[in-house]
């Protein structure tokens, strides 16, 4: 029977040659590791924000007076609501970690290097707008911790001078967080947001497929030989087929994503969900200790560091441009990272500064 | 062999449990909600309530009060006050709805007039047809 | 070229160092959160002020203190809002223009307190305490039991010997205090129920509202201190209570089945990983 099916398949599109190029002869080098496979736990953790979210869609209702009722519908009346609203809150902060595990494996293996800068530039463009959904996301349930810290998180351009405020009542709808923010940010998370994010998986997924996967640099030494001044596709001819090896490894990886999620749904339901969660907003009380969600903790905590606030949002700025161009302007022939000790530790400095910071912006 | 096999079979029982622990859910939820749990309409005649009058009806296991403005027609509030919960007395002197345990009071449209209640009375929609009132 | 961007980053970097200051939090924190959104801001309270300061008569330097530590000063009930008066504007503090109504004196206390105390008022004024009060300006006002600046939360322990002996004998009292003991008690349990739940998640605000209701109306019906109607009306106070218990409970149960169901999901993709982990380690043939 399934001989039939594949026969089928095979004339129309040429099924043999597809699994051929794609699965069994696609060779992948022979010290690829787990750290590999991040990139297809976030894609996998996107895909399950997506379809939980157009679950939610269902029963959500983007209006000030009746979207925190509607959530506490879902969350008690609709069979099973409980599940896909924990599934897309608790994955929204898991997708976001494998993000940023995904980010900074990619820089300490310098996989960003020529000719992969611009696989590069679209991944952290995928990891603002993956911000941006959380964000935005954030705000729907309507209850004080989403009102109260989307009014934090929105007020930081109001330190810009000439457009800050400017951007902040466009972003709000208006000068305060109100039922315009609400549909706006809903517009925002809901259909402006995914198609572009789309746009950006497939290229960056088509980059990956067009360039080839690199050689990690540790153990056995990359033979490539730098600085490249031509096209040339890296191919593993003596690596191992993609399938069963890769793939077992990045199911493996999507098993244990799944693992940590429904521990936290087990475990710690309330993990995401502290007591100003549970409350709808009010607009005349402001709850003590507003702070933004984790992922703004540190850039929040370093704004308040800095005495000026347009100097604290420049050099915000000025952090982010450097983050997006890094491959242009890191030209080192050298790839392997535990040959480079000055990067090594900048690097490492850099992420224990922000882990600090978090932890700070946090109490 | 022998292992590989089984192993695979293992596997594929593992992975049709958790399609299942997930397409049934997902089935239920999608389904239309059973019987007419929010329709319950209460109906009352228009006599049981004369001018200036109310009375208190159950309508969805929520507490509502119907009362018959003098020169206004009916109309349902809910009687559950918005401060702390305590249920409303229509006071027919007053013009007002008044909550007994901190004093909170209402117009008859369940606007607050004074106290501590943050938020209105929600109203509940209401119909005359004829001789009776429906509530829902 | 290669040498230029890491030590400009490293000094970008470390000259944040110095310009971090703690001070500048403030200003910071200030400048954000003080806009249209501002919470609460401190209030001004002249009352208060008058009476706490050394040129105050020693009698009534105890208020604001007292005041302090009730249960009114939790809610935001300050001193206008039983005696009247501005607080804001010093010279209107105590001005019957501002409806400035001083400290009633012993038999005007219930109508005082009863100003917002309606059902509560309502039951003591057809209660042999009230009747005593109006006919000989004998028996007990609400200050007598609950005090007058430092009001605590109402619980069953107010009804006890040493008070209630001083005009009768405690059997009266001992036979009421049984009669609201279990319904009492019941109330308490559901309380910690529903904080419990709510730190499980759960949003429980009508239930909340439903069981306020339910004891505000049980204690103000205690004050009518008529031992035969609180019996004959526990019955129906029960059945309320033990309709919420039971919603109650099976919202517990609701949420030990979530547990169990994501557990099982957990388990089950545990299983996967660890037969898929064997599959790989198993040799093909």
């Amino acid at each position: 029977m399934s001989e039939k099916i594949k026969n089928w398949l095979e004339v129309r599109i040429g099924l043999d040659e597809l699994v051929r190029t794609h699965i069994t002869e696609h060779r992948v080098p022979k010290n690829i590791n787990v750290f590999n496979t991040l990139g297809t736990v976030t894609l996998v953790g996107y895909l399950i924000q997506v379809i939980s979210g157009i679950f939610l869609l269902i029963y959500y209702i983007p209006h000030s007076e009746h979207a925190f009722r509607s959530v506490q519908n879902i969350m008690t009346k609709v069979p099973y609501g409980w599940l896909f609203r924990q599934m897309h809150v608790v994955g929204s902060n898991l997708m976001i970690t494998a993000a940023l595990l995904h980010l900074v494996t990619i820089f300490f293996m310098g996989n960003y290097k020529r000719p992969r800068e611009l696989t590069w530039v679209g991944g952290v463009l995928m990891l603002m707008i993956t911000l941006t959904f959380g964000l935005s996301g954030y705000l729907l349930p309507w209850t004080q911790l989403s009102y109260w810290a989307t009014t934090v998180v929105t007020s930081i351009p109001t330190a810009f001078p000439v457009f800050g405020d400017f951007i902040t009542r466009l972003l709000r709808g208006g000068d305060i967080v109100s039922g315009i923010t609400l549909t706006r940010f809903f517009a925002l998370h809901v259909a402006i947001l995914p198609p572009f994010f789309l746009m950006l998986i497939m290229s960056h997924i088509a980059l990956i497929r067009r360039i080839g996967l690199s050689a990690t640099p540790f153990g056995r030494s990359d033979e490539e030989k730098r600085p490249l001044t031509e096209f040339r596709k890296k191919t593993h001819p003596d690596g191992h087929p993609y399938y069963p090896y890769l793939f077992q490894k990045q199911l493996l990886m999507v098993i244990g994503y799944g693992m940590v999620m429904f521990a936290i749904i087990t475990f710690t339901p309330t993990f995401f969900f502290p007591e100003e969660a549970t409350v709808p907003a009010d607009a005349f009380k402001t709850p003590e200790n507003i702070r933004p969600e984790w992922y703004f903790l540190a850039p929040y905590q370093m704004l308040k560091l800095i005495p000026n606030k347009f100097l604290g949002i420049s050099v915000q700025i000025i952090l982010i441009a450097v983050f997006i161009l890094w491959p242009f302007l890191d030209r080192h022939q050298e790839k392997n990272i535990f040959k480079r000790p000055v990067l090594r530790s900048v690097f490492i400095f850099i992420l224990i500064s922000l882990i600090i910071l978090m932890w700070w912006g946090k109490r | 062999m022998k292992r590989r096999s089984f192993l695979k079979v293992l596997l594929t029982v593992f992975g049709a449990a958790s399609f299942a622990s997930f397409a049934y859910p997902l089935v239920r939820y999608l389904a239309p909600p059973g019987g007419s749990a929010e329709d319950k309409k209460v109906v009352i005649a228009k006599k049981e309530i004369p001018a200036g009058q109310s009375r208190a009806v159950l309508y969805n296991d929520k507490q509502v009060i119907v009362i018959n403005r003098p020169g206004k027609g009916f109309i349902a509030l809910s009687k559950v006050c918005t401060h702390l919960g305590c249920l409303v007395e229509y006071e027919k002197d007053k013009n007002a709805l008044s909550c007994p345990c901190h004093a909170g009071t209402y117009d008859l449209e369940g606007n607050v007039l004074s106290g501590p209640p943050p938020r209105p009375l929600p109203k509940i929609p209401l119909k005359v047809e004829g001789e009776q009132i429906i509530i829902g | 070229m290669k040498g230029r961007v890491l030590p400009l980053l490293f000094f970008m970097l470390m000259a944040l160092a110095p310009l971090a200051s703690g001070s500048y939090r403030e200003e910071f924190e200030k400048g954000f959160l003080t806009k249209t959104w501002s919470g609460e801001q401190p209030e001004v309270n002249f009352c208060i002020e008058c009476h706490s300061s050394d040129k105050m008569k020693p009698a009534f330097l105890d208020i604001a203190e007292q005041w302090k530590a009730s249960w009114h000063a939790q809610n935001g009930i300050a001193c206008h809002d039983c005696h009247g008066g501005d607080p804001k504007d010093a010279s209107m503090s105590m001005s019957p223009h501002r409806g400035f109504a001083g400290a009633p004196n012993y038999a005007e206390v219930p109508e005082f307190c009863g100003k917002c105390h309606i059902g509560i008022l309502r039951h003591y004024l057809e209660s042999g305490h009230g009747k005593a009060l109006r006919a000989a300006e004998a028996g007990p006002n609400c200050v007598t039991c609950h005090g007058s600046h430092n009001i605590q939360k109402a619980n069953i322990e107010i009804i006890n010997e040493q008070r209630c002996t001083k005009c009768h004998s405690y059997d009266r009292a001992k036979t009421m205090k049984q009669a609201l003991f279990l319904t009492e008690k019941k109330i308490g349990e559901l309380e910690a129920d529903l904080v419990s739940l709510k730190r499980e998640g759960v949003f429980v605000d009508d239930e909340t509202k439903n069981l306020f209701s339910t004891q505000a109306e049980f204690r103000a019906l205690f004050h009518s201190v008529d031992v035969k109607l609180i019996m004959d009306r526990t019955d129906e106070f029960s059945n309320k209570l033990s309709a919420l218990d039971g919603r109650i409970k099976d919202t517990f149960n609701e949420l030990r089945f979530r547990r169990n169901f994501s557990a099982f999901i957990l388990l089950v993709f545990a299983g996967m990983g660890v037969t898929l982990y064997l599959v790989t380690k198993t040799p093909r043939e």
